[in-house]
């Protein structure tokens, strides 16, 4: 195995990770769920710049995605109610 | 068989455990499943970053996976930690 088709590959799975992750943090009615999905997605959004050979927007990336947004998304989530609301 | 493409094949293979963590991610039933997923996912990809520094040689971006280690432990306690308060009846 060369290391271009090691890219493509790699390439493959970060792609089915983005699209699957970003769909379920749209359409999860739960809104814990949602938060989890969104940091899923920031984790292969890490990965994706990771593998692009950008470790400082990397690094910046998973600072704001595992740490900050998770925690404040919770905070606010407490503060308001826990589902989603369905007019 | 080279040392890198052994390397490469088990990139491969944690990222197709990851995919496979993802869906329980997706189809997980209830919160708690979807929490302990995202820890694996984490741990996995972790291992895999270490793993992309070794193959490209580049010792600088293993740093990077180093970081991320220790930044997901504090998402898995934010979250840990609102269940635990809905549970009690805090939040």
């Amino acid at each position: 195995m060369n290391f271009e088709n090691f890219f493509w590959i790699l390439q493959i799975f970060i792609a089915i990770g983005l699209i699957g992750s970003s769909i379920a943090a749209i359409r999860f009615k739960n809104l814990i769920a949602a938060v989890i999905a969104m940091a899923v997605f920031s984790l292969a959004l890490s990965v994706e710049f990771y593998v692009l050979q950008a470790p400082d927007v990397a690094i910046a990336e998973a600072g704001v995605g595992a740490g900050l947004t998770t925690a404040m998304y919770l905070l606010a989530i407490r503060n308001t109610t826990d589902e989603e609301v369905i007019e | 068989m080279t040392p890198e493409s052994l390397f490469m094949g088990a990139m491969i293979l944690l990222f197709l455990s990851a995919t496979l963590t993802m869906i329980r991610m997706l189809i997980g039933p209830t919160i708690p499943d979807r929490v302990v997923a995202l820890d694996a996912l984490t741990t996995t990809t972790a291992g895999a970053m270490v793993l992309y520094g070794v193959i490209t040689e580049q010792a600088v971006i293993i740093d990077v996976a180093l970081v991320y280690a220790v930044l997901s432990y504090i998402a898995t306690l934010y979250i840990a930690r609102y269940l635990v308060k809905k549970r009690v009846g805090l939040a």
